[in-house]
């Protein structure tokens, strides 16, 4: 069973607040003119990508602070943000074909920013396989910090690689002043803000089976130990 | 420097000996040829010829992995890693020997395979081979480095064939867009564009740096 | 006073797992130290921290009187492990010539020539390190180990699979360079050995460590019913 830490607590309570108005704005806010209520799923889809980078920039950040410190609260951390991080990723890839599809009819474009978050979905993946496949939890910490360092050096790389090799095409440009229409503004901040407290809450859920389990694991070893 | 001259020396002779990285490399670089061959028409002219700078890299990016998946392999028996990471040296300079090694052969490698790949679709490259062999240097750089240090770390992973590839090649796309980029105009304008060198030439350094810096850990119990 | 070898607090956790408890110790040069104790108590483990090849989670090393890094500390240590750490397709020489050019001999090619010449594997010289028999390959091991000219020597179950003119022949070598003033550190099963070698004996268990009684080295009963005795006692004080 969970602990109902004062944390978890606090950030399910953040959640819910953020979500609740966060869908009453969307149910509330315009359809768009030109791309119909297909629109709305951006209100989850963007949050859903400022969910998946934070990730994995969490994830190198607590991955080079284990290296330095050698502390496990920061690998801890960073497995916990990797795997809520590729959720949201998860989300990002399933959102935007669907969005995609609505509005320029097709499910798939090799363009930069889809390209550059399938990619990271691919590093996440593999960051995740690493550490599945690494015996030895002390081990598995330093590689697979090594490799969200790696990871999260290559990010801006990719970009500048896409690019380069003409990516830049069909995604909308970014939210430019004026650019959304009136009383879109609400709902993709709050969407923003539920997607951090969203993130903190699962984080702090998976923190706690993660130390569950290193307790687990210590208890599994003492006893193999006095067994051997 | 000393430790960098080592390995090299260690890891160029142990090949020469064997010579088997070398040969399933070029043996393997030359069987993607083949099928590529097979695979795309060659007959189209300029709309095959456009194809032909990325399959090219195709080639040499799974020569490459297969190269680097072997690269620890001798270090596997007796422990011998460990003499290496016993050396009173930065591992920085363990890791520039191993990866240098790599790039060795995999440049000849290359150069077989260019060959191969001007007679199967009927290239010319000499007007362009020095600028091309620049391409090919950059981009064997990028994927030896990072290559070797994750080569390093799958090593001591379950399923390391398959980690390898798994590891390295979503962190390769800037080496593979760049260097497919330059190797295209260089192959139907004969020229060789800045802005491809430069990300190569930026994916180099950052992986370098990375690499050398990490590797202490990587060597670590 | 000086000494060789110094550690305070040194401390290993795998994960969850602590390895090795905080443990002090302090060896004076020429000294001779046995660590004893059953499989998966922590004595490799100790070996390879002292070796530089593992960080310690906690706790300091010592070489010679002075706190070192750990690349300078592993210029001072020599390590015999369970395995060779040879390169199977080089031979004896060449094997000897890397581990010179790794630690960054002067004239690494007289070097090597020397430690081939102590162990008397010259015969064995040209020969692929892979098809070296187990007890040569031990040797070419020492040698290896001893290349450098490490103040501190640290083998691993070294009599091993060494039949007993092998076995002979290593404890007198190991003499020899204690002899010579080299700090040995040995973790073996081997209790004859121990007596008339070390001086001291560390027992492990379960990561934790306990000091026998010099008389305890007197003759192999008498240490095998100490180490036993220590075994026991840490065991139970889980």
């Amino acid at each position: 069973m969970t602990r109902n830490t004062p944390l978890l607590r606090a950030s399910a309570v953040a959640l819910a607040a953020c979500a609740a108005l966060w869908a009453f704005f969307v149910w509330r806010a315009p359809i768009d003119s030109m791309q119909g209520p297909i629109q709305k799923i951006l209100y989850v889809h963007v949050p859903c990508v400022l969910g998946a980078y934070l990730g994995f920039g969490l994830t190198a950040l607590t991955g080079a602070l284990y290296l330095w410190r050698r502390e496990e609260r920061f690998d801890r951390f960073s497995a916990a943000s990797a795997e809520v991080g590729v959720f949201f990723c998860t989300l990002v890839l399933l959102t935007g074909p669907i969005w995609a599809k609505g509005t320029w009819g097709r499910w798939w474009t090799w363009d930069l920013r889809l390209t550059l978050t399938l990619l990271l979905y691919l590093v996440y993946v593999s960051y995740l396989l690493l550490r599945s496949f690494t015996e030895g939890s002390e081990r598995a910490a330093r590689f697979s910090a090594v490799y969200a360092i790696a990871g999260l050096a290559v990010i801006p790389l990719n970009y500048f690689a896409i690019d380069l090799a003409g990516g830049r095409t069909v995604h909308p440009e970014n939210l430019g002043r004026g650019s959304l229409g009136a009383g879109m503004g609400a709902p993709f901040a709050l969407g923003m803000l539920t997607a951090v407290a969203a993130f903190a809450y699962l984080l702090v859920r998976r923190l706690e089976v993660g130390t569950l389990r290193a307790e687990l694991d210590r208890l599994e070893a003492e006893t193999a130990r006095s067994e051997a | 420097m000393n430790a960098l001259l080592a390995v090299l020396w260690k890891d160029l002779v142990s090949e020469w000996r064997s010579r088997d990285r070398l040969v399933a490399m070029g043996v393997f670089a030359l069987l993607v040829v083949i099928i590529l061959y097979l695979a795309a028409p060659p007959g189209a002219g300029a709309e095959a010829r456009a194809h032909v700078p990325g399959l090219l890299w195709v080639a040499y990016l799974f020569a490459g992995v297969l190269g680097l998946n072997r690269a620890f392999a001798t270090e596997l028996e007796n422990e011998a890693l460990s003499l290496l990471a016993l050396a009173p040296v930065e591992r920085g300079w363990i890791f520039l020997g191993k990866a240098l090694a790599s790039l060795l052969l995999l440049l000849v490698v290359q150069a077989a395979t260019a060959l191969a790949f001007a007679l199967a679709f009927g290239l010319d490259l000499w007007p362009v081979a020095g600028r091309l062999a620049l391409v090919a240097t950059l981009g064997a750089a990028g994927v030896c480095s990072v290559g070797t240090l994750f080569s390093a770390i799958a090593v001591r992973t379950q399923y390391r064939e398959v980690m390898l590839p798994l590891l390295l090649l979503p962190l390769l796309v800037p080496v593979l867009l760049g260097a497919v980029r330059a190797t295209n105009a260089l192959l139907l304008e004969g020229t060789l564009p800045w802005p491809a060198l430069q990300l190569l030439l930026v994916t180099d350094g950052v992986f370098a740096i990375v690499s050398f810096l990490t590797f202490e850990v990587v060597l670590d119990e | 006073m000086s000494f060789a070898l110094r550690t305070r607090g040194l401390e290993k956790r795998f994960g969850p797992l602590v390895a090795l408890h905080p443990l002090d110790l302090e060896l004076a040069p020429g000294a001779a130290l046995a660590v004893l104790g059953p499989n998966g108590a922590g004595k490799s483990t100790l070996l390879r921290l002292l070796a530089g090849l593992a960080r310690p989670s906690a706790g300091t090393i010592e070489i010679e009187s002075r706190a070192r890094s750990r690349v300078e500390r592993r210029r001072n240590v020599g390590l015999v492990g369970h395995a060779t750490f040879l390169t199977p397709t080089l031979t004896t020489r060449e094997n000897l010539l890397l581990a010179a050019k790794l630690h960054g001999l002067a004239a690494p090619a007289e070097r090597a020539a020397r430690a081939l010449a102590d162990e008397e594997l010259e015969g064995v010289a040209e020969r692929r390190a892979g098809a070296l028999s187990r007890g040569l390959a031990q040797r070419a091991a020492i040698a290896r180990a001893l290349l450098h000219d490490p103040k501190l020597v640290l083998l691993d179950e070294p009599w091993t699979g060494l039949d007993a003119r092998a076995a002979a022949r290593l404890s007198a070598r190991l003499d020899a360079e204690k002899r010579a003033g080299r700090t040995l550190v040995v973790v073996t099963h081997d209790l004859g050995r121990v007596v008339g070698l070390a001086e001291r004996a560390l027992v492990l268990a379960r990561g934790r460590a306990r000091w026998l009684e010099a008389a305890a080295l007197l003759d192999e009963t008498a240490l095998a019913a100490a180490t036993a005795d220590a075994v026991a006692r840490m065991e139970s004080a889980r």
